[in-house]
């Protein structure tokens, strides 16, 4: 099985679709999910094994390379299983809107261009495979139109900021070596000055870091989080957003090598040091701001950002543990920010697109799965022991801890903090509290948005509870790098100054449950109640009227809203504002009359030979 | 192997009666200082049986296993906390994960309060999730000194290191670390002035205002727990343990009775005052402490 096949799979069964479904929209939906299944089949097989192979000749002089090893392998099957996942949740969410062909296409076509990045061998490739990823998420993001096509464009400016930081940062390197190929570049940049290594790490960290929305980058993520249609958000926050937190390892520890990167800089000035602030910095005031968001998809977006700075904080320091425990939240973080996404995507399939959390309530009743969904998305998010996303945020503490930066140490868990505050008031007004009248008669979710959720939320517990399984895979990576092996047990690691057992922890919150849950049945019996049969102490309490969780968080609110401004963003806004009115008075040049063009020319040509009789320049 | 079965078993019940003996003691103490006589110390275990067996109303699936979890969830920190010498789950994760399950019981509550529809458990949990984040900060900041001055994330390391060392109060960067624990607390545990969330006389007891007979008891358990850990995890971290489960009892009752005191005769604070004074002076002392350990060990 050769990679070149498995892009043109990829590719090609894109296109399939979207011609199949212009015939007969049974053949596209056939199609999608067969196509992305096959996909997954594929990759899996890929499993351990790593090749280099050359599948086009001299394109400007270079050849185009397609690589495999355990790191793409790794972000390969993340990106083609949740793929899989959202095309299946989109069968019935996108059923009766118009577009569909082109809105599976352009899905497809993302999930190729995300593994044509991983399998690149060379920076050219990878910058062409970068770009369609880049064009066709605009093209899924503005497909909503309206408000969309504005968080569209905000997307795509920020990305082509990106793309020619990427652009140049390439032809440095070309004009150096006279290489692209990832593997050449590494050995020749082994032995480099530390002042191009700098340049070249800021450069790539530019691109990467506005993919992966690192303050103060992130401008373009909430909107456009918000604006795409749901299953799409699901990619777009799962994995897409995390290409580049690919690009940072890539970067840092192939291209570059842990060596050099480490000893980037002196002091506190090194570059990952920086970095690593940076990270923490992305922490804490995006989760601070999601606190304040009243819009469920907006306040799972800022918690997107919020989390790749775990990311970037575990793969700052190159240390195996926080190479793995940054790797693996990467996994994490995809698996249950697309559970989340799709939860709150089946609940706005059943309310008419509703995603306002003051007007939602009580749905635990109507879509109980959709609710498992979220509670566990919510339990991995905050990282709750037994769930994945406790394991690599206690690999990345440790990390921190035990290096001896308590402080970056400190943000990290701060922001969890401010996770429960907001993801508490998410799954609450959603799900929890008096169920509107208007929704008296929701349904549950169809099958095929079910089915996507269950997966996950299993996903989550088997890796919270077993977590030496994708660990085994990761440690794996982290050697093929140079850093030392982990102790990896199926349940946990061990080291000296830690360890960590999850299924001691399993098993001890299993019994208890069990107890008191035999305890509680014990006692005397309790009599169900209808939602508004309530005690208010002798206040009257209207029916239908619950939701006192409208300003949930007033008090707090009061006293950091002042320091939660997105400064970032209106400082960007500014830039855009100022350059357009700059535009608006050249364009005044233009009259359209051309007797002023005329004069135009005259004055130049005067100018000019002022210029030469004064100076004689030439 | 037996041994650790016996303590597995024993070391939540043995907290359970002392969380409880604390419950039963606060309120008499609390008697004592309002100039009342006060009910028998046992008076929360007769409770707790009166309530089993009493009636109570159900909102639903999640009402139910909320407050279930909440429990499962403190059961578990017990295990993880060294009490005297007895430590089941010592070698399990160390002080992140005491600090992580430490989320399920107040989650816990909020998921089955949640569940209750009802405006004032609503503000109750509001607040409580508030005051949590107030007093998050500084206790972050406490347990990241003592684990950066003693280079382990592991609480049974702690305590053996202060065999050597001597208590971790005593020592002059922790004290203002210990200080400020100690003066975060009554917040920790929910008492006076920081009673803002259950507030019986303003918001009918906040969480628990649906909570009837069984239910109530639970909660009643739950706050013996939480009762337990907080102190506990002082004494660990701050009074050097103990070589047996008496003299752990004897630290833990002094910490408590001398917190107790100072904060009977205090009114409750609003929740905006509570978060100042929380991030006011214990953010200072333990920040003040952060810094001054990283000095001492670079």
């Amino acid at each position: 099985m050769s990679l070149e096949l498995l892009l043109i799979i990829a590719f090609g069964g894109a296109l399939l679709t979207y011609l199949g479904g212009k015939l007969f929209g049974k053949i596209r939906h056939f199609l999608a999910v067969a196509v992305s299944l096959a996909l997954v089949v594929l990759v899996a097989c890929l499993y351990g094994r790593s090749m280099e192979r050359t599948y086009y000749w001299g394109f400007l002089g270079l050849n185009l390379v397609l690589r495999l090893n355990m790191f793409s392998w790794f972000f390969a099957i993340a990106i083609s299983s949740l793929g899989m996942l959202s095309v299946i949740f989109s069968l019935s969410y996108m059923k009766d809107r118009e577009r569909t062909d082109f809105y599976y296409l352009m899905l497809l076509v993302v999930n190729a261009a995300m593994l044509g990045i991983v399998f690149s061998g060379d920076l050219v490739s990878l910058f062409i495979f970068w770009e369609i990823m880049s064009w066709s998420t605009f093209l899924l993001i503005s497909y909503n139109r309206g408000p969309a096509l504005a968080a569209a464009m905000k997307y795509i400016i920020m990305s082509i900021v990106g793309s020619m930081s990427l652009l140049i940062g390439m032809l440095s390197l070309y004009t150096r070596y006279a290489t692209l190929n990832i593997s050449e570049i590494s050995t020749s940049l082994a032995s480099a000055d530390s002042g191009y290594i700098l340049f070249i790490l800021i450069v790539f960290s530019i691109a990467f870091g506005i993919k992966n929305a690192v303050m103060p980058l992130h401008t373009w993520l909430p909107d456009s989080y918000a604006e795409a249609p749901s299953p799409f958000t699901a990619v777009l926050s799962g994995m897409l957003t995390r290409m580049g937190i690919y690009g940072f390892v890539l970067i840092m520890y192939v291209i570059v090598g842990a060596v050099s990167t480490l000893n980037c800089g002196s002091g506190i000035l090194k570059f990952n040091y920086i970095l690593a602030w940076l990270g923490a910095i992305t922490i804490v005031i995006p989760t601070f701001i999601a606190m304040l968001q009243n819009d469920a998809k907006q306040l799972l977006a800022w918690h997107g950002i919020g989390q790749g700075g775990y990311m970037i904080l575990g793969i700052a320091f190159g240390t195996s543990l926080g190479l793995a425990g940054g790797i693996f939240h990467t996994l994490n973080h995809a698996i249950y920010i697309v559970l989340l996404f799709m939860s709150v995507a089946a609940v706005q399939y059943r309310t008419s697109g509703e995603r306002d959390l003051n007007s939602l309530g009580g749905l635990i009743k109507k879509m109980p799965v959709a609710f498992i969904g979220g509670l566990l998305g919510i339990c991995g998010l905050i990282g709750v022991p037994l769930t994945n996303g406790f394991v690599s945020k206690w690999l990345i503490y440790k990390t921190l801890i035990v290096e001896g930066y308590p402080f970056l140490a400190f943000a990290a868990l701060i922001g969890t903090w401010g996770t429960i505050l907001s993801v508490y008031k998410f799954l609450h007004n959603m799900f929890l509290g008096q169920l509107p009248e208007k929704y008296r008669d929701v349904e549950k979710s169809p099958l095929s948005m079910q089915l996507p959720i269950i997966v996950l939320s299993l996903a989550i517990l088997v890796f919270g509870i077993l977590p030496g399984i994708p660990l085994k895979v990761i440690d794996t990576i982290g050697t093929s790098f140079g850093f030392e092996s982990l102790n990896i047990t199926l349940w946990g690691i061990t080291s000296e100054s830690g360890t960590l057992n999850t299924i001691n922890i399993f098993s001890a919150v299993l019994v208890a449950a069990v107890l008191f849950w035999l305890l509680f049945r014990f006692g005397a019996k309790s009599v169900p109640v209808a939602q508004d049969d309530s005690y208010a102490a002798g206040a009257y309490t209207p029916a239908d009227k619950y939701h006192y969780t409208v300003e949930f968080y007033n008090p707090l609110y009061r006293m950091i809203k002042p320091f939660l401004r997105d400064v970032i963003d209106e400082f960007y806004y500014w830039i855009a504002s100022s350059v357009r009115s700059l535009a608006g008075s050249v364009r005044h040049i233009y009259s359209g009359d051309v007797g002023y063009y005329v004069m135009y020319i005259i004055l130049f040509l005067a100018l000019l030979i002022f210029v030469q009789t004064r100076w004689k320049i030439w | 192997m037996v041994t650790k079965i016996i303590h597995i078993i024993f070391s939540p019940i043995l907290a359970l009666v002392v969380g409880i003996f604390f419950l039963g003691l606060a309120r008499k103490i609390m008697a004592r200082i309002h100039w009342r006589y006060g009910p028998p110390l046992v008076q929360p275990v007769i409770d707790m049986i009166r309530l089993f067996y009493q009636k109570s109303v159900s909102h639903g699936r999640m009402f139910d296993l909320g407050i279930i979890l909440s429990l499962a969830g403190s059961i578990v920190v017990v295990l993880f906390l060294p009490f005297g010498q007895i430590c089941p789950l010592a070698g399990s994760g160390g002080l992140l994960v005491i600090l992580y399950i430490m989320l399920l019981a107040p989650l816990g509550l909020a998921l089955s309060g949640g569940q209750g529809a009802n405006p004032n458990i609503s503000i109750g949990i509001s607040r409580k999730l508030i005051l949590s984040l107030g007093y998050e900060v500084p206790l972050l900041l406490v347990l990241l000194a003592v684990m950066t001055c003693y280079k382990t994330i592991s609480i049974v390391e702690v305590v053996n290191a202060q065999d050597n060392t001597g208590w971790s109060i005593t020592s002059w960067p922790l004290f203002l670390s210990g200080l400020s624990y100690f003066l975060i607390l009554p917040a920790i545990l929910g008492i006076r002035p920081f009673d803002v969330s259950s507030a019986p006389q303003e918001i009918s007891s906040g969480p628990m205002a649906e909570y009837g007979g069984k239910y109530l008891a639970i909660a009643t358990i739950e706050h013996a727990f939480v009762l337990f850990i907080s102190i506990a995890l002082f004494v660990n971290l701050f009074l050097g343990g103990a070589a047996n489960p008496a003299i752990f009892f004897v630290k833990m009752l002094v910490v408590f009775v001398l917190g107790l005191c100072i904060n009977a005769v205090f009114p409750r604070f609003k929740i905006e005052q509570a978060i100042r004074y929380l991030w006011k002076w214990p953010t200072l002392l333990a920040f003040l402490g952060l810094i001054m350990t990283l000095v001492i060990r670079s």
